[in-house]
């Protein structure tokens, strides 16, 4: 792990095209600005461990026994629609 | 088991006959979060389980994953599939996508889904990826679902 001292207003550049700001720093709280092209994922880490442990949780053997979804919902769905395209 | 290489898997259609289950394969070169040496699984529709479908392990089939179509209970769900991902996958239309979420199933009368990873899957190539949704802030990893005999 890089380790580096910022102060507020200072910054840091990743692979040239990731820059992350210094906001502000109030007592144990550190305001991040983070600016990345668009095509750049940025979460706060508890995002991904809370996904992982979900997918843990879900698990399971194919003897599990399943809900029953009312019956409205059982019916053909709509397509999703995906956001981005 | 049929293998219909595309996933456009209509349980209703089927007959009851175990012989006549569609499956298709799904390949997730990053694997799944936590589970990321688990690369190839079969997405399976049982008649009788619809709409709820496995996402089995192929190469250790007693282990699965219940997954359904978001649509089936949310219809205005929006995932925002983050650029880098729709190229990785492969996708030009909202049609060549099919998006599945995860389901933890605790017990007959409780589940929750995870809407903030979905698996994005390439209807046609079966080429997939658990996708963390831009806007995953918008939703919840432990989303209820409105199951039978539940008051809502």
């Amino acid at each position: 792990m890089l380790i580096l001292s910022r102060k507020s207003g200072e910054s840091i550049v990743i692979d040239g095209r990731i820059h992350v700001k210094v906001m502000r720093v109030d007592g144990e709280t550190v305001k991040i600005g983070i600016e990345a092209p668009y095509d750049v994922p940025v979460h706060r880490r508890e995002v991904y461990e809370e996904i992982q442990r979900s997918n843990q949780g879900a698990l399971t053997r194919q003897s599990a026994e399943l809900p029953k979804l009312p019956l409205a919902a059982a019916a053909k769905p709509k397509r999703v629609t995906v956001k981005s395209l | 088991m049929t293998n219909t290489d595309v996933i456009e898997i209509d349980p209703v259609e089927q007959d009851e006959a175990m012989e006549t289950i569609p499956f298709c394969n799904v390949r997730l070169p990053e694997g799944l979060l936590g589970f990321e040496h688990m690369k190839d699984y079969l997405l399976i529709a049982k008649p009788a389980e619809a709409p709820f479908r496995w996402l089995q392990v192929k190469n250790n089939p007693s282990l699965a994953f219940v997954v359904i179509d978001p649509a089936c209970f949310m219809p205005d769900y929006q995932p925002d599939i983050p650029q880098s991902d729709v190229d990785f996958l492969g996708l030009f239309s909202p049609d060549d996508a099919a998006v599945y979420v995860i389901v933890t199933v605790s017990g007959v009368r409780r589940a929750t889904v995870n809407l903030k990873g979905p698996i994005v899957i390439n209807r046609s190539t079966g080429l997939a990826k658990q996708v963390v949704i831009a806007n995953a802030s918008q939703y919840s990893v432990q989303h209820p679902l409105p199951v039978n005999g539940n008051a809502d």
